[in-house]
């Protein structure tokens, strides 16, 4: 989905339209709002100016037409609404009611009408001040009387409601972003959703299923969703069964053939030497497919996940040296590091110590096979892990070989070393992940390589579940 | 006189191969393809050890297992599939004694049935001397009373005797000798069942759980053999 929201993201241009038609909307309204509003407003405060005008100059008018007039003294006499001055212009002559106002104040166009005779009026600004000029030529009199209506008022709440309009149109503007942030997040809430349970069922959580939803919008994305992750778990766990099925159908055949030849092996003596070397051969053969078989089998299980495990506490020291003595190695070859003064340091890891056992014999041989053999194995607690790190006396492992040795079936082993199953650190690998721990591969100080498997220091006091329901009942 | 052992295994392959091993062992082998013909053989002829593997056609291994235990106390070794660990609970639970998974090395076999011999030997040693004053310790004097009779091997309540597989039996004599002291799983296991630091320990809660429903006055609260939290078990004398 490249385009140019897609730098925005989905609730960004969400929010972005929603502010935008706010925008839009609330502009249109506000402007059309005060056009109406100025247009109602000046239509009014004309009407008013020009009653009041024809008022004036008719007044004006009486004035002039009387005995010995003198115009100042009319336009004393006139007194004028507060906010308007009168001008009036007689022989060519200015008479005016404010020192501020003359001639220069009215447009030509209205002295232009005046003096032609009609009624004029225009909205003028003069000195900054709005206002509004109203020309009536006095016929009877042989004068233009002008009034000069000031309509700074008008303007003033004309100012007001603009300002009034405009915050009102930001305010809508800003509600609409927050509509649509919280519009976005209704709609990517269903979104979010798929995420987790995505995120969940990568994990290995393949029991993970979408609640089902009345939305009809949603139903299909929930309905194909989790019907997608029902086929990819079945298929998964045919998968599985298949493997498994496979084991378990080779291991009875496996089983009859290493006890028959168990039997033979007992009878050796009874055997010519050629038949000697052939059985010989079978059972070195035969002992490489049931170490196959159960390297397989043991991944499998690793696959099924904790369901097989059998958890326990021990000491990670005592584990490992177990583990040498087991696989014929020598005890002396284990340093466990102490803290500094010298103290016994917590080495209790919980694990499935068949298995973990089964890992670091796995480790040892594989020094055996590749390496030339184990040099030294270090049982140390780095903070909240216990680390076991196994040295073997070979070249070291190539940098780029350092991940890739630990797939399935994978030898990067040196030429003319003995073969293996190949899967050998792949369960290293898969049984320190399953512990919640991990392994990796590096240079041992002394020369050779460093394989490290780190594990998670058994939480305190975790007793066991037999204990925990049995102590209630102890005395 | 050989030991007779009974082989229940459906796989011919397997059945045949393990009797050809078991019979170089020294055992008496019987040979039984599905679980109805070893109750007949059973019940004509009490085996003294019985190898029994647990998914047959038919009625399957756990059946056999239940339908057998009430009468027989002989030690009883299950064949199983290591991926099935609950299926090895669901054995030992039935009464098993112990089990080996497949594909197994005869010579496990071998040690583990040697070591269930062992333990019968305790009792086939001890049933020819009279009991002594030493032999015999009254567990639970308020109830019954009972009484563990290490040289009859067998444990009375109020002079009847309780039914004690041999497994069970043994188990309650490593733990009393001496009463009161506090034996770790691991220890239990190498004791019974003579297996090393990679024994499962489940085997040994197993058989307490059973042991106890068959001496305790309320299993669920046990006044005999208490649990010790984070070390072990031990038995209390009352």
């Amino acid at each position: 989905m490249k385009g140019p929201w897609s730098t925005w993201g989905l609730r960004g241009t969400v929010t972005a339209s929603f502010a935008l038609g706010a925008l839009i909307v609330s502009t249109l309204f506000a402007v059309g709002t005060y056009l109406t509003a100025r247009h109602y407003l000046m239509d009014q405060r004309q009407a008013t100016a020009l009653r009041q005008a024809y008022a004036d100059a008719s007044f004006v008018l009486d004035g002039l037409l009387g005995r010995d007039a003198r115009i100042p003294d009319v336009l004393t006499s006139v007194k004028p609404a507060a906010d308007s001055e009168l001008i009036v212009r007689k022989d060519d002559r200015w008479y005016s009611s404010s020192l501020a106002r003359g001639p220069q104040s009215i447009p030509a166009e209205v002295q232009g009408g005046v003096v032609d005779g009609t009624v004029m009026y225009a909205w003028a600004s003069s000195d900054d001040q709005p206002a509004l000029v109203v020309g009536i030529p006095l016929l009877g009199a042989g004068a233009e009387f002008y009034e000069i209506v000031s309509t700074s008022e008008l303007r003033s709440t004309l100012t007001t409601l603009a300002t009034v309009l405009a915050a009102f149109a930001v305010l809508a503007t800003l509600a609409g972003a927050g509509f649509g942030r919280l519009a976005s997040r209704r709609l990517m809430a269903p979104l979010d959703d798929v995420a987790t349970a995505a995120a969940r069922i990568g994990a290995g959580g393949l029991q993970t299923r979408l609640p089902p939803t009345d939305d009809p919008d949603l139903a299909t994305i929930v309905g194909s969703f989790n019907s997608m992750v029902e086929a990819l778990d079945e298929r998964i766990q045919r998968d599985a069964r298949f493997a498994a099925d496979l084991g378990h159908e080779l291991r009875s055949p496996l089983t009859a053939l290493v006890a028959s030849v168990q039997v033979i092996e007992r009878r050796r003596d009874e055997l010519s030497p050629r038949t000697q070397r052939a059985l010989n051969l079978v059972s070195s053969e035969l002992d490489r497919f049931q170490q196959t078989l159960e390297d397989l089998l043991e991944l499998g299980r690793l696959d099924a996940g904790v369901r097989s495990q059998v958890f326990s506490e021990v000491d990670a020291g005592e584990l490992v040296r177990v583990s040498l003595e087991q696989s014929r190695h020598d005890p002396a070859l284990l340093r466990v590091v102490t803290t500094d003064d010298g103290s016994a340091t917590d080495l209790t890891v919980r694990v499935d110590k068949q298995q973990l056992g089964r890992a670091l014999v796995n480790l040892f041989d594989n020094a055996d096979r590749h390496a030339g053999g184990v040099r030294a194995v270090t049982v140390q607690r780095v903070r909240d892990r216990i680390r076991i790190d196994v040295d073997d006396r070979g070249d070291g492992v190539p940098e780029p070989d350092r991940e890739r040795i630990f797939e399935r079936f994978v030898r990067a082993g040196s030429r003319g070393s003995l073969p293996g199953s190949g899967l050998g650190l792949s369960i290293v690998a898969e049984t320190a992940i399953s512990l919640g721990g991990q392994v990796w591969c590096e240079d041992a100080p002394g020369g050779g390589a460093r394989f490290s498997v780190e594990l998670p220091v058994a939480p305190r006091q975790a007793p066991f579940e037999v204990q925990l329901a049995d102590h209630a009942g102890a005395r | 006189m050989s030991l007779k052992l009974l082989v229940l295994e459906d796989d011919d392959g397997i059945r045949t191969a393990l009797s050809l091993a078991m019979e170089d062992e020294g055992y008496d082998v019987v040979e039984a393809p599905s679980a109805e013909a070893a109750l007949q053989l059973v019940q004509r002829n009490p085996p003294d050890l019985m190898l029994v593997d647990l998914m047959l056609g038919g009625m399957d291994g756990f059946s056999f297992i239940r339908e057998v235990r009430p009468t027989s106390q002989a030690p009883i070794i299950v064949l199983s599939a290591k991926t099935d660990t609950h299926d090895i609970v669901a054995a030992l639970e039935a009464g098993a004694d112990d089990y080996v998974t497949k594909p197994f090395q005869v010579k496990e076999i071998g040690a583990r049935l040697r070591a269930l011999r062992r333990r019968a030997g305790v009792t086939v040693a001890a049933a020819g001397n009279p009991p002594t004053e030493q032999s015999t310790l009254t567990l639970d004097s308020e109830r019954g009373p009972l009484v563990l009779d290490v040289g009859a091997g067998v444990v009375r309540r109020g002079g009847e005797e309780v039914h004690l597989t041999l497994t069970e039996f043994r188990l309650l004599c490593e733990l009393a000798s001496p009463a009161g002291r506090v034996l770790s799983r691991r220890s239990l296991l190498e004791r019974v069942w003579e297996r090393g630091y990679f024994g499962d320990e489940r085997i040994v809660d197993v058989h307490v759980r059973r042991l106890r429903t068959k001496i305790e006055a309320n299993p669920n609260a046990p006044q005999l053999v208490v649990t010790v939290r984070g070390q072990g078990y031990r038995l209390d004398l009352r």
